[in-house]
């Protein structure tokens, strides 16, 4: 029984060691991609992706691509179990990412368009977006 | 007070009348009714996954830097 016990909270060490390790890189990693994101050099996109505007350095380019691999295993995790397409499930996440996290003055894309800069009132969202209040 | 009986009845009368006209009258379709929940039930999808995606949002922030 104590030895279970012992067992049990070895596992928890590793676990939490474990998770320790795994989030301090991602940590770096979305500071480096927040501060481009305050630069104007990295934005949302309404299809859940963020997007390189122009002038990153390699480094947050190739860090947008890992956010954005990640982000498809997410959208892809859930997709499956709300019975929906990825892409779905990625453009209602660009629907929440374009209404309540880009910033004033930061940048956003629309479905492919043009890069935005968000001016001090709400961003037009897609149509498709109007629905979910 | 026979005049004053005679008034209620007729009164009374009146009303039930006025209840009989009232009514309204049901009656059921030829037709079977169709009733499309076509747009609610797409518009529950959007809603839920709006709910998936800012419990995603908050739930990974390494994700999604600000």
């Amino acid at each position: 029984m104590m030895r279970t016990i012992r067992w049990a909270a070895a596992g928890a060490a590793i676990l939490v060691v474990g998770t320790l390790a795994w989030t301090g890189p991602a940590r770096a990693q979305s500071a480096a991609v927040a501060q481009a994101m305050v630069a104007g050099t990295v934005g949302e996109q309404s299809d859940g992706y963020l997007g390189v505007v122009g002038g990153a350095s390699a480094a947050v380019t190739a860090e947008v691509e890992a956010i954005n691999i990640k982000r498809r295993a997410a959208y892809t995790d859930l997709a499956a179990k709300r019975g929906v397409t990825v892409s779905d499930m990625a453009a209602a996440t660009g629907c929440q990412t374009l209404s309540s996290r880009v910033k004033s003055g930061q940048k956003y894309r629309i479905a492919g368009g043009a890069w935005q800069t968000k001016g001090d009132g709400p961003i037009a969202l897609p149509g498709y977006c109007a629905t979910a209040g | 007070m026979i005049e004053r009986t005679y008034f209620a009845v007729r009164l009374t009368g009146v009303i039930l009348l006025g209840m009989t006209s009232g009514c309204i009258q049901v009656k059921a379709p030829d037709k079977p009714i169709e009733i499309n929940l076509n747009v609610k039930v797409q518009q529950e999808v959007v809603v839920r996954l709006q709910r998936d995606a800012q419990d995603l949002i908050q739930n990974n922030p390494e994700l999604f830097p600000q």
